[in-house]
């Protein structure tokens, strides 16, 4: 018996339901095919769209390092016109090309802290602070990140990028000591010190 | 009380990635781009110009001129940024003196 004939159980097609982000992607995907048609305007665009969302995640990653970061955004970008021909549309092209930034400031820290001076530089000076500050208590949620991007990058590299590497990136301090070759017990101490140093500074502004 | 929950929570509430208040200068989008481009030809040639308009590009004055000259596709296809003084303007000052419209250097700026 066929689902057609009027007798049996009729077999519903249901027709799919578009996703609410679809006509985004397929036209993130359209740009996309353009510029792997090297169309000019299309790169601008790509640019256009991209440009804000990686240049403000890299300049936060490398607080205290403010010197390197539009080399390491236009890096992203290229590293993302290479790979450009990997982007299936599986998220949309700012998360992908997030992807690709997150990556190249996870191998600057890497590369940093492989170097032994890093360690040597640092200072000993261990005691403790008052309680961390309520974050609640500042109402103003760009001053709160005004306030954070200016301790970050007042304080020493090293200090810095650990606390960027540790709280911001979400690694465990047994990742961070796996990737740079260095012991778990070291980055706990340049950890220790850097929160220490940050505090400092934060109660100080 | 453990040491690392302050910092978790601030982090988390100046995430980058989810509270994107920055803005890249438009200088530095310009100097991608063009880097970009350098990229692509690199590899070969981009697409012509009149390809781009007919894509539904609208091109700048001096690009609108490179396309409607009779000239190969090889010359259509090349990079007139290279040599406009639109370019080095916008790769240089975050509100260079450039106005003409279509032109994707002023774009940056204008965003």
């Amino acid at each position: 018996m066929s689902p057609s004939d009027g007798q049996g159980p009729q077999l519903v097609v249901e027709a799919p339901t578009p996703c609410p982000a679809y006509p985004m992607v397929a036209e993130e995907r359209d740009l996309v095919a353009a510029v792997l048609r090297k169309d000019r305007k299309a790169t601008a665009e790509f640019v256009s769209r991209c440009a804000d969302p990686v240049y403000a995640y890299v300049r936060q990653r490398l607080a205290p390092r403010v010197d390197l970061v539009d080399d390491l955004v236009q890096e992203v970008f290229l590293a993302a016109l290479e790979s450009l021909e990997g982007f299936t549309g599986g998220s949309s092209l700012r998360t992908w090309v997030l992807g690709i930034a997150r990556h190249k400031v996870v191998d600057y820290y890497r590369a940093r802290f492989r170097d032994d001076e890093i360690f040597c530089e640092l200072d000993d000076d261990l005691r403790t602070t008052a309680e961390f500050p309520r974050f609640d208590e500042l109402i103003d949620h760009s001053r709160l990140v005004e306030k954070t991007r200016r301790v970050l990058e007042r304080l020493p590299e090293p200090y810095g990028l650990a606390l960027l590497w540790r709280y911001w990136e979400r690694r465990s301090a047994k990742e961070m000591a796996v990737e740079t070759g260095k012991t778990e017990k070291a980055i706990e101490r340049l950890l220790a010190r850097a929160r220490t140093q940050f505090k400092q500074l934060w109660e100080a502004e | 009380m453990e040491p690392d929950l302050d910092f978790h929570t601030l982090a988390a509430q100046t995430d980058a990635t989810e509270h994107a208040l920055e803005r890249a200068p438009a200088r530095l989008k310009s100097t991608i781009y063009s880097a970009m481009v350098q990229r692509q030809v690199s590899t070969g040639p981009l697409l012509s110009l009149s390809a781009v308009k007919a894509a539904g590009h609208a091109l700048c004055v001096f690009e609108d001129a490179v396309q409607a000259i009779p000239v190969s596709d090889r010359v259509k296809a090349m990079n007139p940024c290279r040599v406009c003084h639109a370019r080095l303007l916008a790769e240089r000052f975050e509100s260079p003196p450039i106005v003409w419209p279509h032109c994707p250097y002023v774009q940056f700026h204008r965003r």
